[in-house]
Parts: C-alpha cells; structure tokens; sequence
C-alpha cells in the first residue's frame, strides 16, 4: 500500500534518489523511505491527511487502512475522494439504537477534510459538518446516551480533529499587535468539534472518573500546545475547554499548573513567542480568585518567578490586562505579598518603551487601589522616588498618567497619612517641572497636585519651598561663579596670547 | 547710620500706613455676612486667599507679591459690594497687578497662564477692565505698606543690634507665619505695624532670647503700641500659629480642581482591570488536588499506597497546610515525616 508523508524537502532531496526520515506524531517512530514529488514513501503510515500530516496510531500497524483515509490533492496525488456512507438522523431511530449510532457517528467524525483545497469534497464536508452539528446537539439535550464506550471514542475524535501540527507564522515579523492573525481555515469543523466537546465535558452525564482514562497528561499536553494558534476564535474555546478540565479533574490541576509554568518560563526566558498568554492568564486568574487560605508556597513562588518576569516581555501590551487582574487577585488573597510584587515591579521597571511605563502606572494605580494601609507605609518610599521620576518624564502620556494618582481618593488619603515622608520625596520634581515642562496640560496638573500638598500639610510644605529656594540660589550662585572662573581663564588666555605674539616662536 | 537709617523708615511707615488700611466697617460686614448667592462671606475671602497663596507659590512670586495683593483685595472687598461670581476675577486681577508692582519683567507669567492654571471661566479682557476698575477704585494707591514692611524692618532692626548669631531669628519663617494669618480676614483689621510685632514678639518668645526681646520692646516702645492692642492681636497670632503647625492635615478639596486628561489617557484609564474575565472561579481543593502522577516521580514509591480512589491524596504540600482529616486517612506508618519529604519538592 503506498504510504506518503508530507515533508518540507529542502533542494539536497532528490525524487528516486535521496532518502528522507520522518516522526510519528503519536508512537514518535522515526521512518525512512525514498524521496518522491514532495514527500516520502514510507511503509510506516498508511495515510496522512490534511497539510500538516496527522497520524493515526492504528495507522502505524503497517499495511492497514480504514475507511476514508485518503492523499491530500494539494500535493498533486490521484487520492481518492473520501465516501462516507450517511447514516440516519439519530432523532428517527429508537432510543436503544440511540448510543450504537452514536458512536457510529463518532467515528465518522475521525475524518479529516482538507480546507486548503477548497474545491474537494465540499458534499462530505458539508456531510460532516451536519453530523458535528448533530452532535452537538444530541449531546446537549440528551439523557443515557453517554455510556462508557462513548468516551474513548469521544477523546478519538475530539483528538484527531483538533491535535496538529500548527502552521509557522507567515513572516517573522507577524506583529501580534498590528497585524491580522491567519485564521484556521477548517474552523467550520473545528468550531464545532470544540463545541461539542465542551458540551460534553459540562453535560450533566459526564464523569471524570471515567473520563480520566482518556483525558490524561499527554491530551492535556497537547491540547496546551495549541495555544499557540494565531486564531483567536480557537484560543477562545481553547480556554473554555482547559478551564473546565482543570475544573473538574483535580488529579491534573497539578501537572496543568506545572506545564503552564514552563510554557511561561520558555515564553519570557527564551522565545518571547506564544499566541496564547492571554488567554492562560485568564485561566490563571479564575484559579488564583479560588485559592484556599493561607496561600500555598507553591503558588507565591508562582507569583514572584513568573507573573513578575512575565511584565518584561516586549509584547506586554496583549495579555497585560489578564496579568494585571492575576496580580491584584493575588494581593487581595494574601496582602503581605505587596511588598514583593511592588518591589518587583519596580526593579523590571520599564526604561526605555514608554508605552509599556503606561501600562505599569495604570497597573500600579489598580495595586494602591487594594492596598493595605500598613503594607502602603513599607514600600512609599521607593514608590514615591519612581513616580517622582515619571512625573517629571518629558513623553507627557507618562506624566499625565502619574499625575492622575492626586485624584484617586483612596491613594490621596493614603499619601495625607504619610504627607510628611511622601511630600519632600516628591516635592523637588514637581516644582521644576511647574516651571520647566514643555507640555502646558502637565503644567496644570500639576498644579493641582501642588495645590493638594500645600492643603495637606502647610508647613511642611513651606519649609520645602524655602530649602528648594534657598537650594536653587545656592546653585545660581555657583554657577554664575564658574561663568565668572571660566571668563576670567578667557580674559588671562587672550592677555597671553597678546604677549606671545610678539615674540618669536621658538 | 544703619540704625539710625532704620528707625526713620520706620516712622515714616508708621506715620502712612493707616492710608492702606481695608475700611473697618466693611470687614465687619463681611465677617458677619452668611454665606449666599448675593454676598461674600468671610469664608468665601479666606478661602480665595488660600488660592492666591497656591498661585504665588506656584509662580514663583515672593510673598511681597502675596501680602500686596491680599491687600488690594481686602480693600477693594471693604469698600464695595461684590457677588461672589465676580470673586475669582477680583482676586486674579490683584494678584496680576500686585505682580507687576512688586516682581521683575521676566519673572511675570502672562494673564493667559493666570487664569489657564487657576482654572477661571473668565477671559483675559476681563481681566484687563477689572484690574482698571480695582486700581481706579483705590486711587491707584496701589503699592501700599503692609504688615510684610514692618515685618521685613523689625526683622533687620533685630539682627543688627542683637548679639546672637544671626540665624536664629529667621525672616523665612516669619514670612510664612505671616502668610497664615493673612489667610484669616481677621488680621486684616489689624495695623500692619502691630500686626508684625506681634508676629515678631512670637517668634522671639519661641526662640526665647532675652536680648531680642529687648530689641522688640523698645520697638513697641518707638512707636508708641499700646501694651492691651499687642496682647490682643498676640493672642489671635498665637491661635493661629497652633492651627498652622497642628500635625492634623485638612482634607485637600479636590472636588474643586479640575483634571484635564488627554483624550488618549481618559481612553485608557480603566480599559484594563474591569475588562472581568467570565470564566467562573475555581475553589482551590486545597490537599485533595495537589498530587498527581507527575508529582510521582518526585517521591519514593511508597506513597503509591496513599492514593485511592479518583483522588489521589499525595500532596505536595507542606506539612503545615494538610488539613487534619488528611492524617485521619493516612495510615499509622505513613507519619509526619513522610508528608514533609513531600514538602520538599519544588516545581521550579
């Protein structure tokens, strides 16, 4: 039977000559075979479908075949069309038939089509697509269907439709935030194959205890390296779909949060290339909003080695908003965590992208929201020496942003507390900038900001006006002091060079 | 003689300054106004006063600048009927033309940043007639001797016949004291030459140096102040000052500020955190759901006994958390000390 495997061929392949090797995606057994018009013969897989090669493990038996397997045309191979046999609608036949049907359908549903060839097989595919749809319904109102044959088959479909090989990105210079993302292009079967198994993960019938068999660490592994879809829509059910396995199978919880950890790690430490941040933050966040008290080591360490290192990253600006939410959930389970992450924050704080500093003003802003009085006087101080330095930022959006603090009314009663610590680290920034920013929108901030202190706490804040006065005079005194040294250093090289002039040069 | 020098300035000062003063009767009628929508009340002129006080402050003017212009304004108060809408352009109008008495050319900011950072309704026109209006209402008498004068004078007398060093009696902070009473429409019914004795006399008290006291006494003496008028004023200073330097800080009113964003920034000021994510909270199972079989490898296989059922009860974590049902379930031999090798894994 012949077996063909699609392979990138670089130009060393010649067709009848060279010899290539290639993986199993499942078993991970590597076979050779010669190289033909765009990919190898080998005896190992009996069929492939679909652009990126999905293998099926019965397929590795050699010499077997099953219904409908069939060469993709795209690479200009006489495959056969597939010819699925229609079965009946599962609504006409008696309830007893209801499950054997099922599952008939199920296996049905193994078949995968070929999108990129938009003109093949548009009547199975549109068969298909009834099915799944079919499915989804039967799935969501029906009772007794789900016996114990119907899980494994489930997982099958459910697997061979949604688990391959995701495309490369179509350029290395794909912007997350600029361009558009290339959708799936069977998403009209894959949307509903998501559907379906979410569906039936939340039926009512569902049990974990015998789901478990089936979906175990390396679905669950698989399924995590699909985040990395550039379509959204997938990514989407994606997230559905791990929220609630992670819900319902706590032997996994561990193993998931562990995987999720390293996908993280890679993304911050070695790639900065994952589609699917936001979309596992989000997940994360529901998890931290229903951690038990007192937190466990586990997950502080969670907090301090990769949602703090995660704020580095270049392409922040996706998934800051499921990061910030995580952050602010972790303070408000565990308070004394906000020394950490404050002083975290401000060590990766940003220095040269002002948009991100943005990011983190508003971040920061959402953390004081929340904070804990006594947490707030530990770490004023530092704190207060960085918004000095952003309020006197020239990019104006910085400024503005860290301006905006004073009409907070909680952060105003906080910093009224400690008015005597915050105002002199804050005061000298604000009064040269009062004179000295280019931007005259700043300028009335911050006056409004000064405005606030001189209410707060009067003396203190004349007693800064006279130093930075008396301060500023001292400077003017001095500089105009060197202006005075370096004229009279002029005046004594002119009066030399008068004098040499008239005598010979040696 | 710079002694001698000094004591002239001071007669004549002494002899003009009641030509400054705000009409008594006027003041009383606006300490005794309640406040409305027709008439100013004394609150309303303290509290303008308090804005020209951010204002000079902000700028950059000298309190020389301040004193002027509370002065215009609490003559000018005195002497007309005012409503309270026309207050802000009265007291910008003071502060502008006080500015161009008192400050240097260059160090004058533009009627336009006045009323832009003071954040006014009213325009530059306006403020242009009304500073006409305010200088021809008072005679364009509008330099005038305040408490600051005698102030800056006592202050040199001070230190020029006093034998201790110079420092201790600072012109600074008696400018800032002074600052604080005049924020009071009471002191403005004071004369400023009593006015700055008694702030004078305070700070000399705090300090306590006998020599400077002296110093004041024979001032008081000069000008012929009568012992009852010192005491009275002294007691109002000295309230005042309690007040000033009281560790309680008054709520800032925000409420009247207004904050002007750009258009970009309002955008995004709370896009990002109430953007609620809609999938449901997952509890924490807390011991029941930390094992796995992939916490396996990291412990002896003798653990393997304590899975059972769906749940496997290894933890991973610390002794300290496992509830105390957990050790109800474990048998004898598995004791404490397995559960806190457990404890040791890390998953980083």
């Amino acid at each position: 039977m012949s077996i063909i495997r699609p392979v990138t061929l670089n130009y060393h392949m010649h067709p009848g000559v060279c010899r290539a090797a290639a993986t199993c995606h499942l078993c991970s057994k590597i076979s050779e075979g010669w190289v033909a018009q765009g990919y190898v013969l080998s005896s190992h897989y009996t069929s492939i479908s679909g652009q990126s090669g999905r293998i099926f493990p019965e397929v590795c038996q050699e010499g077997q075949a099953e219904e409908g397997r069939r060469v993709p045309r795209s690479f200009r191979s006489q495959g056969k069309p597939i010819e699925l046999t229609p079965l009946p609608l599962l609504k006409d036949v008696p309830a007893q038939e209801q499950p054997e049907l099922f599952l008939k359908k199920l296996q049905q549903c193994c078949t995968v089509f070929d999108f990129m060839d938009t003109l093949s097989d548009l009547k199975m595919k549109e068969y298909k697509r009834s099915t799944l749809n079919e499915l989804v319904d039967y799935v969501t109102v029906s009772r007794g269907y789900l016996t114990e044959q119907a899980y494994p088959e489930v997982v099958k479909m459910v697997s061979y439709n949604i688990f391959r090989t995701l495309p490369p990105s179509d350029s290395n210079e794909f912007d997350p935030e600029e361009d558009e993302p290339t959708l799936e292009a069977s998403w009209p079967h894959l949307q509903l194959v998501y559907e379906f198994f979410i569906r039936f993960l939340e039926s009512q019938e569902f049990q974990p205890s015998i789901a478990k068999k089936y979906i175990d660490q390396k679905f669950v592994l698989q399924l995590l390296e699909l985040f990395d879809s550039e379509d959204p829509r997938e990514r989407d059910y994606l997230k559905t779909v791990l929220h609630r396995i992670y819900g319902k199978f706590l032997g996994l919880r561990a193993f998931i949060r562990k995987q999720i950890n390293n996908i993280f790690l890679r993304f911050v430490y070695e790639t900065e290339h994952f589609n699917g941040v936001a979309e596992l933050l989000e997940i994360l966040g529901s998890i931290i909003n229903g951690f038990a008290l007192p937190l466990k080591a586990e997950h502080k360490q969670f907090l301090v080695k990769v949602l703090i290192p995660l704020h580095t990253v270049r392409s922040l600006s996706l998934f800051h908003a499921q990061l910030a939410y995580c952050i602010v959930q972790f303070l408000e389970k565990d308070p004394a965590l906000t020394e950490p992450v404050i002083r975290g924050l401000l060590k990766f704080w940003p220095k040269t992208c002002s948009q991100k500093e943005v990011m983190f003003l508003g971040e920061l802003e959402e953390i004081l929201d929340v904070i804990e009085p006594t947490q707030f006087v530990k770490i004023q101080e530092p704190l207060f020496k960085q918004i000095s330095r952003c309020v006197s930022s020239p990019h104006f959006q910085v400024a503005e942003r860290a301006l905006y603090y004073w009409n907070n009314e909680y952060i105003m009663s906080l910093i009224e507390e400690n008015s005597s610590v915050i105002l002199p680290i804050m005061f000298a920034s604000l009064y040269r900038i009062s004179k000295e920013h280019w931007n005259p929108a700043i300028v009335a901030l911050v006056y409004n900001v000064l405005k606030a202190f001189m209410e707060m706490n009067s003396t203190l804040f004349d007693e800064l006006t006279a130093t930075y006065k008396s301060d500023r005079q001292r400077e003017k005194k001095k500089e105009k002091e060197r202006e005075e040294l370096w004229k009279k250093l002029e005046d004594l090289e002119l009066k030399r060079g008068l004098r040499s002039d008239g005598i010979i040069p040696t | 003689m710079e002694a001698f020098k000094l004591m002239r300035e001071l007669k004549t000062n002494f002899e003009q300054e009641s030509i400054y003063l705000p009409r008594e009767k006027g003041l009383d009628l606006l300490e005794t106004t309640l406040e409305n929508d027709k008439q100013i009340s004394a609150r309303c002129r303290d509290a303008k006063v308090e804005d020209l006080w951010s204002l000079t402050s902000f700028f950059g003017y000298s309190t020389q600048t301040f004193v002027q212009a509370v002065n215009l304004l609490d003559r000018f108060l005195a002497m007309m009927k005012i409503q309270p809408k026309h207050l802000s352009c009265i007291a910008i109008s003071c502060l502008h033309i006080a500015a161009k008495l008192v400050e240097e050319e260059c160090n004058i900011s533009s009627s336009h940043d006045l009323i832009r950072i003071s954040q006014c309704k009213f325009t530059i026109s306006d403020l242009n007639r009304m500073e006409k209006i305010i200088s021809e209402k008072l005679n364009f008498q509008c330099k005038a001797i305040t408490a600051f004068t005698f102030l800056q004078l006592y202050h040199e007398m001070t230190i020029l016949h006093t034998s201790e060093r110079k420092t201790s009696l600072s012109l600074d902070k008696l400018e800032a004291q002074l600052k604080a009473c005049l924020c009071r429409i009471v002191f403005s019914k004071a004369k400023p030459s009593v006015l700055a004795l008694s702030l004078l006399a305070q700070e000399i008290e705090a300090i306590q140096s006998v020599d400077m006291l002296e110093i004041s006494q024979c001032i008081q003496r000069h000008l012929k102040i009568a012992d009852g008028e010192l005491f009275y004023w002294r007691e109002l200073v000295a309230k005042c000052m309690t007040d000033y330097s009281s560790p309680e800080c008054s709520k800032p009113d925000n409420k009247k500020l207004v904050w002007i964003l750009s258009r970009r920034t309002a955008q995004n000021l709370h896009s990002s955190y109430y953007s609620v994510p809609e999938l449901p909270t997952i509890p924490e199972g807390g011991w029941d759901e930390s094992g796995s079989e992939d916490s396996c490898e990291d412990m002896s296989c003798g653990e393997d006994s304590l899975s059972s059922g769906e749940d496997s009860l290894s933890s991973d974590t610390e002794a300290a958390c496992a509830p105390p049902h957990f050790h109800q379930r474990i048998s004898a031999p598995h004791s404490q000390g397995d559960s806190a090798r457990l404890g040791a894994q890390c998953h980083f």
